[in-house]
């Protein structure tokens, strides 16, 4: 991979990320009163205030609070909730898992699902299964991603409860590594399906038209009049349209963070979203403003991973650096 | 265009907005009003139980009630009673007689048989429903007065089944909510998708224009904000910002007109190219000309698919927002009533009903504006319409 264009990519996310954090800091100076306004007691005396004042840093000029600002959140010290007066990082560091996971495995489902059953739709075009997937794919995008979910809650939560209604773990915790981590599982179990129900109908659709077109290529005839087996075509087709799927599994992240963040809303996850939503409604602007950059750095990240994959899978970006 | 008109999402979207805006003439101009029980049953639903609700007016000599139904559900007595000394308040029942309150002087009463101090008041089960004691059978009853001098009584019986939906966890008409419903989601969605479509192409128009810096920057400004994830940043605006309606469609419409953007810069970037555009240059055309008189109208059938296309993405947003709680709770919306019946335990109630009409109702709006868009698209590009 030529170091330039990898250069290039980097420099571009380390864009995006400083936007994200210029962003994050007039935000929440922009909201009325200062930081410290929610938590000061009309009783606090004149130096008690000045005192608060001082441990939030609020006493400096402004692009010296900048500064400072940027090297917490570099190194990930966020300063003391409002609310709890805990460590902001703790908490979202036992929270962080949760998100990852649940993202990750939904992402992984359904960009698997979603390929498998736009490549059959492709090769079987004109079929019911075309059809089905075509249509699957339209009504899915249309529905509300928490409406989805609390019909499947209601329904294999309440009405037959398989699954758990709410949380990330039983109470009481269950005893030793292996009950746990089955219990994650149960608990994530509906979630991931859910997420991965509502996203992988656009996968199909998309990966379905991408094929539907390389299979119409003129090198595919070739391979036909060639007499390879069918299998042998179809891959030869595949492997021409990884490079947009992979660039589709990029612009898909923003999308899947959001969801994440409903989707712990309705079940009640101990994620990082609805530590987000939690410190949004009640005003706790260090816990917010961090969780948000954290949500945010994820994106990023995921986006630049995405990036050197997709040099990885087309030789044209891999060799000559130069991408579409 | 009579194509247009004769299609089914067409008409299905005027029958909807129809009803949006003539919400006060069918359900009234006050849907936050308390009519029922909370999670009563829509009126059609399990019909075995007692429907809607009854109300007695009493005054100091008493009433007389012939009851042939089953028991209601809450049994609800509020007013004023003047006493000389001390006035009892007896509610006779064909089984038992029972003294509902002692009173002295002038009162005023609220009494509620689900409240514990008045079942423990009259000896009865703490756990269970009252009315099922005050309502033992079918019958004569009445509610009488001794030592009373003046009353101005209302004696309400709720139901388990109200309205055309049901009632939500306030007793709030779930019919009357769901067509104030069709305002916000109609209001929000084509509102922030204009602003944002107008935005965008004015963007996209100097972007693929101009060129240049100016194109490197709005680009640079759009690949920023595609990459931010767009739920979190709205709800820390909406956080920080405030939620009422318009601030909602200003969030929205910031975050969503990149799409548009794009699109209109490479279609201007082609326009721009074009000999028509060239020979209008050389003829001496202002800029300025050029961009208002040739371009925008080139751009203008791309931008309206655009907005119908847009539209469910802001409705969807909205209700995504309204959904986590973070709209304002006097605001009635198909996401808010979502979000009420998630947090105040619709399941538990098994109240379907104050899940499936907003929700299908997004689905309904998103599913018009999305078939209304392709057919706008097939308009402009023939060659995407089905064989």
């Amino acid at each position: 991979m030529s170091s330039k264009w990898l250069a290039k990519r980097i420099l571009a996310s380390f864009i995006v990320l400083a936007a994200v954090l210029v962003l994050n800091f007039i935000l929440f100076r922009m909201m009325p009163g200062d930081a410290v306004s929610t938590i000061i007691d009309p009783s606090f005396s004149p130096e008690a205030k000045e005192n608060l004042r001082r441990i939030y840093g609020l006493d400096k000029p402004l692009f010296e609070q900048f500064l400072i600002y940027v090297r917490e959140m570099l190194t990930f010290s966020f300063g003391l909730s409002f609310l709890s007066r805990k460590p902001v990082w703790d908490e979202l560091a036992s929270r962080l898992p949760v998100t990852l996971a649940l993202a990750s495995a939904s992402m992984t489902i359904s960009a698997l699902l979603g390929t498998w059953l736009g490549i059959k739709a492709a090769i079987n075009r004109g079929h019911f299964a075309e059809k089905l997937v075509l249509r699957a794919s339209a009504v899915t995008s249309s529905f509300p991603s928490f409406f989805v979910q609390l019909i499947l809650l209601m329904l294999f939560a309440h009405t037959f409860p398989i699954f758990p209604l709410r949380g990330t773990l039983s109470f009481p915790q269950p005893q030793g590594t292996i009950n746990i981590f089955i219990d994650y599982v149960w608990h994530l179990a509906l979630p991931v399906i859910s997420l991965s129900l509502i996203s992988f109908g656009g996968w199909a659709l998309y990966v379905r038209n991408l094929m539907v077109r390389a299979l119409s290529e003129d090198f595919i005839t070739m391979a036909r009049a060639r007499g390879l087996p069918p299998n042998r075509v179809n891959l030869h087709a595949f492997r021409t349209i990884l490079p947009p799927i992979v660039t589709i599994l990029l612009m898909s992240v923003p999308g899947l963070v959001s969801g994440a963040v409903i989707t712990e809303s309705v079940f009640s996850l101990h994620g990082v979203g609805t530590f987000l939503l939690d410190a949004v409604s009640s005003a706790d602007y260090p816990a917010a403003g961090a969780a948000f950059y954290l949500l945010a750095l994820i994106t990023v990240t995921s986006n630049l991973l995405a990036d050197i994959a997709y040099g990885l899978v087309d030789p044209r970006v891999r060799i000559e650096g130069r991408g579409e | 265009m009579k194509q247009l008109f004769c299609r089914t999402s067409t008409i299905t979207f005027i029958i909807i907005a129809l009803l949006g805006v003539f919400a006060p003439v069918i359900v009234g101009d006050t849907p936050h009003d308390i009519v029922g029980a909370p999670f009563s049953r829509p009126i059609w639903w399990k019909t075995s139980t007692l429907s809607s609700t009854h109300f007695y007016n009493v005054a100091e000599n008493g009433i007389q009630i012939n009851w042939d139904k089953n028991a209601p559900d809450i049994f609800n007595l509020t007013g004023k009673i003047t006493a000389d000394k001390i006035a009892r308040i007896i509610w006779r029942t064909p089984q038992k007689d029972y003294i509902i309150a002692e009173v002295t002087g002038e009162t005023w009463l609220n009494i509620d048989g689900r409240d514990m101090i008045f079942k423990q008041s009259l000896d009865l089960p703490l756990v269970g429903k009252s009315t099922e004691y005050l309502f033992p059978c079918s019958g004569s009853y009445s509610l009488s007065f001794s030592g009373a001098k003046s009353a101005d009584l209302r004696l309400s019986l709720y139901g388990a089944r109200n309205g055309l939906l049901g009632t939500d966890q306030r007793g709030r008409d779930v019919f009357a909510m769901f067509i104030y419903g069709i305002r916000t989601s109609l209001i929000v969605g084509i509102a922030a998708t204009l602003i944002a479509s107008l935005l965008g192409m004015t963007l996209g128009l100097v972007s693929g224009y101009a060129g240049g810096l100016c194109d490197t920057i709005i680009m640079r400004i759009v690949d920023i904000l595609l990459s931010i994830p767009t739920l979190p940043i709205m709800m820390v605006l909406a956080g920080i910002w405030g939620k009422g309606l318009w601030q909602l469609v200003l969030i929205l419409s910031v975050f969503s007109w990149m799409g548009t953007a794009r699109s209109v810069r490479s279609l201007v970037l082609t326009l721009r190219e074009s000999p028509w555009v060239e020979s209008l240059r050389a003829l001496g055309a202002k800029r300025r000309y050029i961009l208002l008189h040739h371009l925008v109208p080139e751009t203008a059938p791309l931008l309206l698919a655009n907005i119908a296309l847009g539209v469910p993405g802001a409705i969807l947003a909205e209700a995504g927002v309204a959904f986590l709680g973070l709209s304002d709770p006097r605001l009635i919306s198909w996401g808010r009533m979502l979000h009420e019946a998630h947090s105040f335990g619709a399941f538990t109630q098994g109240a379907w009903w104050l899940l499936l009409p907003p929700g299908i109702g997004i689905v309904t709006i998103c599913l018009i504006f999305m078939d209304l868009g392709k057919y706008l698209e097939e308009i402009i590009d023939p060659r995407l319409r089905a064989k």
